[in-house]
C-alpha cells in the first residue's frame, strides 16, 4: 500500500486573492479523500500544490512521510490526472502509459510488461497503439490514469478527471476509477466540484469554501451531520429557509420548531432536505401550495410555497412519484418537517 | 448573392496560375534561349548557359555558401527560438511583452539600419567577427528569427503545450526530455513553416550580407548583382541562377509540405478524430 498524505497549514496567495487560507489535511495511506467545493473554493489550487504544480506560500507539505514542500514536480512520488486529459498527442496510448518509466531510465522489457500490466487494468489493452485522437474521451483519460499509475507513486492526484466527459460514461468511469484506486490500494486526492460524485466514490470528503477546510467527514456524516452553514447548504440539495429566532427557537407554523443555536443573532438558518419534508393527511403542519412538480424517475420533486415568519418562502420536497402524481398543481398541501432531520445554523454562521 | 458557375472558377485559377507561372516561365525561357530580343518567343533554343552556369565554380561556391548560410541561420534561430518561446510559455509568461517587441523590430527597421546597428555593435564589443561570416550568421539570424517565433508560439499554444508541460512534469520529466519528448514532436507544423520562411528569408537575404561583409561572402543575391552590373552582363546566367534558387526553395517548401500533410489537425486541442474510435 502507498503512503499517506499531510498537509499543515497551507496557504496560498494570488495576489490580492486569498487562494489556500491555512489548510490542513490528513490523507491515510490507500483513502480516496474528495476535495469538493465551488467554482475558485481552492481545491484545485491544493491538489496542484500537492503536485508541486503551485507553491504554497506556508505550510508542509508531507507525501509517504517525506516533506516535499520545496521538491520540483518531477521529484515528487505523485501521479496526475487532468481534467483535459493532457495525453501526449505525439505518442499512442502505449508511448503515453510508458513515458514516465522512460524518462527515469528504465529498461525497455521492463517497460513493456508494466504498459502492458496497466493497460489490461484499464481495459485498453486493443487501443494501445492508437493515438489519443483515434479513442473516445473515456478511453484517453482511462490512458491518461494509466499513465499515471504507471512508475506505481505514492499518491494518486486527480483533478476533476470526468468533468469534461458525457453523463453516461461520467458514471461508468466514476466506478472504474474507484474499482482501479482500490485495486492498486493508491492514496488519493480527488479534485471535484460535483457532490454526487465525490459522495459515491470517497471515502472521506474535504468539503472546502473559500480557500478554508469547511468540514472532512465520511460521506454519510456529510449528509446527516453538516457541521457548518456552508457544508449544510453545498451538500445534499438542502432547503434553507432563514427564521427569526424567537424564545430560543426558530420555526413557522405547525410546520418545524427547532432550538436556535447558541450565539446567534436574531435570525438564523435552517437546513432540511428534501427527502425530510413530510406531508399530513390530517390537518397538521402548514399549509402549502404545489407551485411545480418535477419528475425524477421513482421521486418527483415538488416545489411548495409556503407562508413562513410572514414571509413568503419556497420549499423542495421530494415524494415517492406514484404519491406525487394524484397532486396537481395549485393543490393544497400541509407539510412538517422532524426537528430531528433539520441544522440550524447562525445566519453569521 | 452571387453565384460563381464553374467557367468563372476555372477562369479565376487560370489567371491566378499565369500571374504565378508566367514569370518564371520566361526566366526558364530565358535561360534557354540564344537570342530573345524582338520576338514572343526567343529565337533560338541552347542548353550552353546552363552547362556553362552549372559548371562555373564561382556559381556553385555562391549557392553552396548561401544554402550553408540559410541552413546554419534555421539551426541558431530553432536552438534559441524553441527553448525561450517554451520558458516564456511555461514558466514566465511576462517576458512576452519583451520578446513580441523584438519579433518586431526586423518589421519595423530597415535592414539596412540594422546592419550598421550590428556593425557597430560588434565594433564596439567583437571586433574579431568584423568580416566574417559569423556576423552574418548572427545577423540573419535576428533578422528572421519572427517568422520561426510567431509560428511557434502558435504551435505551442494549438498543441496546449503548457498543459503537456505539466503532464509531462508529474510524470517526472526533466526539462530538456520535455523539449525533445513532448515539445518538439508537438510542434512539427510550426517547426516546419517557421523554418521554410527563416531559411528563405535568409537564402535572399541582400542588405545585410553586402554591409556587413561585401564581396568577401559573394551570396546567391549578391552574386546576381555582380552579374548584372559587371561590364559584360550575363543575363542568361542570371536567369539560370534564378530558376536554381527556386527550385531549390520550391523543392524545399513542397517537403516541408508533404511532412506536414494531415499533422497540423491532430495537434489541436480537443480534437477527436472519430476514425476507427470506438465510442465508450
Amino acid at each position: 500500500m502507498s503512503g499517506g498524505v499531510r498537509l499543515e497549514g497551507i496557504s496560498k496567495r494570488f495576489g490580492a486573492v486569498r487562494a489556500l487560507d491555512d489548510v490542513s489535511l490528513e490523507v491515510a495511506p490507500g483513502e480516496l479523500v474528495a476535495l469538493l467545493g465551488p467554482s475558485g473554493c481552492g481545491k484545485t489550487t491544493l491538489l496542484r500544490s500537492v503536485a508541486g504544480l503551485e507553491q504554497p506560500d506556508s505550510g508542509r507539505i508531507l507525501v509517504g512521510g517525506k516533506d516535499v514542500t520545496g521538491a520540483p514536480t518531477r521529484k515528487r512520488p505523485i501521479g496526475m490526472v487532468f481534467q483535459s486529459y493532457a495525453l501526449f498527442p505525439n505518442m499512442t496510448l502505449r508511448g503515453n502509459v510508458g513515458f514516465p518509466l522512460k524518462v527515469r531510465g528504465q529498461a525497455v522489457d521492463r517497460i513493456a510488461d508494466r504498459v502492458e500490466e496497466l493497460l489490461d487494468l484499464v481495459h485498453l489493452t486493443d487501443q494501445a497503439d492508437r493515438f489519443p485522437h483515434q479513442v473516445s474521451g473515456g478511453q484517453q483519460q482511462r490512458a491518461a490514469l494509466a499513465r499515471a499509475l504507471a512508475p506505481a507513486p505514492e499518491v494518486l492526484l486527480l483533478d476533476e478527471p470526468l468533468s469534461a466527459l458525457d453523463a453516461m460514461v461520467r458514471t461508468r468511469l466514476r466506478d472504474e476509477i474507484r474499482r482501479i484506486q482500490q485495486v492498486v490500494k493508491i492514496t488519493a486526492l480527488y479534485v471535484t466540484h460535483d457532490q454526487a460524485e465525490a459522495m459515491a466514490m470517497a471515502d472521506r470528503v474535504a468539503v472546502m469554501n473559500r480557500g478554508r477546510m469547511e468540514q472532512v467527514a465520511p460521506p454519510l456524516e456529510l449528509y446527516d451531520e453538516p457541521t457548518t452553514r456552508f457544508s449544510a447548504g453545498f451538500v445534499g440539495n438542502r432547503n434553507a429557509l432563514e427564521l427569526p429566532v424567537t424564545d430560543g427557537h426558530v420555526g413557522f407554523g405547525g410546520a418545524l420548531r427547532v432550538a436556535a443555536p447558541n450565539g446567534g443573532s436574531g435570525r438564523a438558518v435552517a437546513f432540511f432536505r428534501p427527502e425530510d419534508v413530510r406531508f399530513s393527511a390530517n390537518g397538521h403542519g402548514h399549509p402549502a401550495i404545489v407551485e411545480g412538480k418535477m419528475f425524477q424517475g421513482s421521486v418527483t420533486r415538488l416545489h411548495l410555497v409556503v407562508e413562513a415568519a410572514g414571509e413568503t418562502a419556497r420549499l423542495y420536497a421530494d415524494l415517492p412519484s406514484r404519491e406525487a402524481a394524484p397532486l396537481p398543481v395549485g393543490a393544497e398541501v400541509r407539510v412538517f418537517v422532524d426537528a430531528a432531520n433539520v441544522r440550524v445554523f447562525p445566519v453569521d454562521g | 448573392m452571387v453565384r460563381v458557375g464553374w467557367v468563372g472558377r476555372i477562369a479565376f485559377f487560370a489567371a491566378i496560375v499565369a500571374y504565378i507561372a508566367l514569370p518564371m516561365t520566361a526566366v526558364v525561357l530565358y535561360s534557354l534561349s540564344t537570342r530573345w530580343t524582338s520576338n514572343l518567343l526567343p529565337d533560338g533554343y541552347t542548353l550552353r548557359h546552363w552547362r556553362e552556369g552549372l559548371t562555373e565554380t564561382r556559381l556553385q561556391q555562391a549557392v553552396l555558401r548561401t544554402t550553408w548560410m540559410a541552413a546554419a541561420t534555421l539551426v541558431l534561430d530553432v536552438a534559441i527560438v524553441v527553448p525561450a518561446v517554451y520558458w516564456q510559455r511555461v514558466r514566465n509568461p511576462r517576458i512576452r511583452i519583451l520578446t513580441e517587441l523584438s519579433a518586431a523590430i526586423p518589421f519595423v527597421l530597415p535592414f539596412v539600419v540594422i546592419a550598421f546597428g550590428i556593425l557597430r555593435l560588434a565594433g564596439r564589443y567583437t571586433p574579431e567577427l568584423l568580416g566574417t561570416p559569423w556576423i552574418i550568421l548572427l545577423g540573419h539570424a535576428a533578422i528572421a528569427f519572427p517568422f520561426l517565433y510567431w509560428a511557434i508560439d502558435g504551435a505551442m499554444a494549438a498543441a496546449g503545450i503548457s498543459r503537456l508541460n505539466e503532464a509531462a512534469q508529474t510524470c517526472g520529466a526533466t526539462p530538456v526530455q520535455i523539449l525533445r519528448h513532448v515539445v518538439f514532436p508537438n510542434i512539427g507544423a510550426g517547426l516546419a513553416t517557421g523554418g521554410m520562411l527563416v531559411f528563405a528569408t535568409s537564402f535572399g537575404e541582400f542588405a545585410l550580407v553586402q554591409i556587413l561583409v561585401g564581396a568577401r561572402f559573394e551570396n546567391v543575391s549578391l552574386y546576381s548583382l555582380n552579374l548584372l552590373t559587371e561590364t559584360s552582363s550575363q543575363y542568361e546566367k542570371l536567369a539560370v541562377l534564378t530558376v536554381v534558387v527556386f527550385v531549390i526553395l520550391f523543392a524545399i517548401s513542397v517537403a516541408v509540405v508533404a511532412l506536414n500533410r494531415g499533422q497540423a489537425g491532430r495537434f489541436l486541442p480537443g480534437v477527436r478524430a472519430a476514425e476507427g474510435g470506438r465510442s465508450e
